[in-house]
């Protein structure tokens, strides 16, 4: 009898069977009067509206997205490359420093990580009042303890030989680790930065969702309203934008890796990180001259017996379950879909289609994808799963593109030429051999997923986000606080575990 | 002996090493046919041209009189290449990669079973047998052993097992005894080339093509093709090559 032995490409195409059940309880509950909101909403798109008040209100608001993106990515990313350095166990044996400091830094680290952006805005929003600089603290914090945590990884991850030598050859510490680390360094940092500036726009949209300002309010407003013109015009401004942007980076990576060159691109690298976060800070000053300056608006220390009684209130199990089935659903979507996409029409004039559907699902903030949906569908888990996962299958569909970009061509030849089929040779000699590395990086994908649920829990009516949102409004903090703790609890175990699997699938 | 395939004029132009110039020669049903030439000369390029890789700009192709310009799925499946550089699929098992040579006779479904259960275990076992290789060299993971921890001769053979199961009826080797030490390349040159009592190719194959860089093995064959600089040099019975015919081959 067959035995069950699922391998790399199997795993990473098993997944879409979560789009069964999410499709069936969609189109179950799907209402007539939606056909007519979507054909609106769809030839809207071709048909953006071009009124000069328009496009003059949406450039100003995409400023006020772009600045704070750059503002919250330069910080985060001056201030992750501290704190990763100062978490480092390594680089405090180099001082001969003790290293349980750098151990408690790395830990406590977890927690601002583990709080999504757009909740660390909301949070920020009540204890500071509505104000941009709010959107981008909410970006720097998550961000920087997420630079951190890579930073640090990788300065472990080093050959401590090269800094060995330098150091037993009596260099001091700062100059060995100086020239030992900073050519590997400098490449994570220009690679990671490059791809956490692209997240900044995207967060600094979504943070606009949610009423922070900038185009994602404008898109928000558009949507509600049902002006789907006015919504496509935001929406292919804010497109133009990320292509641009991906365009840019791309074209920065693919520059040659000569050592004396990268040095020097890793200076200008520098250069821009720190002109970005001032041009961005007066930009915004710029850009919103009366916003004032943030006030603290106060809030009473946590009592022990009112966080007891708001947790035990609680309805624990069903809000996790939601919380963890909208992961599974989402992520098996965003994983599952783009190569199934690929291997049901493997021609070029379809992967180029798909490229461009990634490009758009990408570009739209999920909670917009579930208000849209919502205009035909009543609220279910399964509308926020579809969000999400389409979302972030835009993210997968681009890092498949680039990971087969990289692929050669002799194994999909060889299947070819031995009588395979034109999708099976795709199936087994261009995915397959990059089937791991596309595996590791779902597995991330799923932990980004996990934090996401918030952002689309919140408008789907399901998990812990809609729960913290209930809260939110009716300011129960203690409820908040118990919540935001929850979220970050499960985060870490999510992260967890998605490490596990991404370490075993990149030894593979 | 009836001609399999048929080259015609083929003409391939590219760089100096991928060139084929004005080339005409026939394979027949029940020869081995070694392919002799210096480094350049061609031979990948003329293997390329045969198994589809390559497109020639001028000439035929035609495989059992018919062209192989467009070929479809069955033409493909008859003509089988033990590639140089072996093309393994790292990432699989030992029984994924044998199997994935019979993806020209089965559909999606099979093709993703292969890649969720161990199937077909008996038929890889057997083209495993065929191709030389004692499954129980495998250890205790056989089949579902990674090819990524084989030997260079294991993962020879099982390229050569992945031939097998794809049952052409044409079989391209295209240098299979390169960085191979002497033992190993006799058994992989007898696993191409034995024949049966009747005179069948043991493989089941009609016919087999190799392209090696051995001058003294080719007593082992019935034909030898020679190329250099693109041109067919000379196209003799094996027993009728002389030592001047491969001194002028090899000489610069």
């Amino acid at each position: 009898m067959a035995r069950l032995r699922p391998s790399a490409p199997a795993l990473a195409l098993l997944p879409a069977l979560a789009l069964l059940p999410v499709l069936i309880t969609v189109l179950a509950a799907l209402h007539d009067g939606g056909v007519e909101i979507w054909t609106a909403f769809l030839s809207a798109a071709v048909h953006p509206s071009l009124d000069p008040v328009l496009l003059k209100a949406l450039f100003s608001a995409l400023q006020v997205t772009l600045a704070m993106a750059l503002a919250g990515w330069s910080l985060s990313l001056v201030l992750g490359v501290l704190l990763g350095c100062c978490a480092s166990e390594r680089l405090m044996q180099t001082w001969h420093w003790p290293t349980w400091p750098a151990t408690i830094l790395r830990r406590s680290l977890a927690l601002p990580r583990s709080v999504h952006e757009l909740i660390w805005g909301l949070l920020l929003l009540q204890v500071l009042g509505l104000h941009p600089w709010v959107a981008v603290a909410a970006i720097t914090i998550p961000y920087a303890a997420l630079v951190a945590r890579v930073w640090r990884d990788q300065l472990e991850a080093l050959d401590p030989t090269r800094l060995q030598a330098l150091l037993k050859g009596g260099a001091p510490p700062l100059a060995a680790c100086f020239t030992a680390l900073s050519p590997a360094m400098g490449t994570v940092l220009m690679s990671y930065g490059g791809y956490r500036l692209e997240c900044a726009l995207r967060s600094a949209t979504l943070l606009g969702v949610f009423g922070l300002g900038g185009l994602g309010t404008d898109l928000q407003l558009s949507l509600q309203s049902l002006q789907f013109r006015e919504l496509w015009s935001g929406l292919w401004l804010l497109g133009g934008v990320s292509v641009l942007l991906e365009t840019l980076l791309t074209l920065w990576r693919r520059r040659s890796p000569e050592a004396k060159a990268g040095q020097r691109r890793l200076g200008l690298f520098l250069v821009f990180v720190i002109g970005a976060g001032i041009a961005g800070g007066l930009w915004l000053q710029v850009l919103l001259p009366d916003s004032g300056s943030v006030v603290w608006q106060g809030m009473g220390w946590p009592d022990w017996r009112r966080l007891t009684q708001a947790a035990a209130d609680l309805p624990w199990l069903r809000l996790i379950v939601e919380t963890l089935l909208l992961t599974v659903l989402a992520a098996g979507i965003a994983i599952g879909l783009p190569p199934l996409a690929i291997v049901m029409a493997p021609s070029r004039l379809w992967q180029i289609m798909l490229n461009a559907v990634w490009a758009l699902v990408r570009l739209i903030p999920p909670p917009l994808t579930v208000l849209l949906l919502l205009l035909s569908n009543r609220p279910t888990l399964a509308i926020g799963a579809l969000a999400l996962g389409l979302h972030n299958g835009g993210v997968m569909g681009r890092l498949l593109r680039e990971e087969l970009e990289q692929q050669s061509v002799h194994q999909q030849q060889a299947m070819h030429a031995s009588g395979a089929s034109a999708r099976l040779s795709w199936l087994y000699g261009l995915f397959t051999p990059r089937s791991s590395g596309y595996l590791a990086y779902g597995a991330y994908r799923t932990d980004v997923i996990l934090r996401e649920t918030v952002v689309v829990g919140l408008i789907g009516g399901s998990g812990l986000g809609w729960q913290l949102l209930e809260s939110l409004s009716s300011f129960h903090w203690d409820a908040v606080l118990v919540l935001v703790g929850a979220y970050a609890l499960i985060t870490l175990l999510g992260e967890w575990l998605s490490d596990r699997c991404r370490t075993r699938w990149l030894q593979s | 002996m009836s001609s399999l395939l048929q080259l015609e004029q083929v003409q391939l132009a590219g760089s100096q090493r991928d060139r084929l110039s004005n080339l005409s020669l026939q394979i027949h049903s029940g020869e081995r046919v070694a392919l002799l030439g210096p480094s350049g000369a061609g031979k990948s390029s003329l293997m390329s041209v045969i198994n589809g890789t390559l497109i020639p700009q001028q000439g035929r192709v035609l495989w059992r009189g018919q062209s192989l310009r467009q070929r479809n799925r069955r033409q493909r499946c008859e003509i089988g290449t033990l590639w140089q550089d072996l093309r393994l699929i790292e990432e699989l098992s030992v029984g994924q990669n044998i199997n994935a040579g019979a993806l020209g006779r089965y559909g999606l479904p099979w093709a993703l079973a292969n890649l969720l259960f161990s199937i077909g275990a008996e038929s890889c076992l057997q083209c495993l047998r065929q191709a030389g290789l004692d499954p129980r060299v495998l250890g205790p993971e056989g089949l579902d052993r990674p090819v990524q921890r084989l030997s260079g001769g294991q993962r020879q053979r099982v390229a050569l097992a992945r031939l097998f199961r794809q049952r052409p009826s044409l079989v391209l080797a295209d240098e299979p005894l390169a960085s191979l030490d002497p033992a190993i390349a006799a058994e992989v040159l007898d696993c191409l080339l034995d024949k049966d009592f009747d005179g069948s190719l043991v493989h089941g194959a009609d016919a087999v093509m190799v392209s090696l860089h051995r001058p003294d093995l080719i007593h082992r064959f019935d034909r030898v093709l020679a190329l250099r600089e693109g041109r067919l040099l000379f196209d003799a019975p094996a027993t009728a090559v002389t030592p001047a015919d491969l001194q002028g081959l090899y000489a610069l």
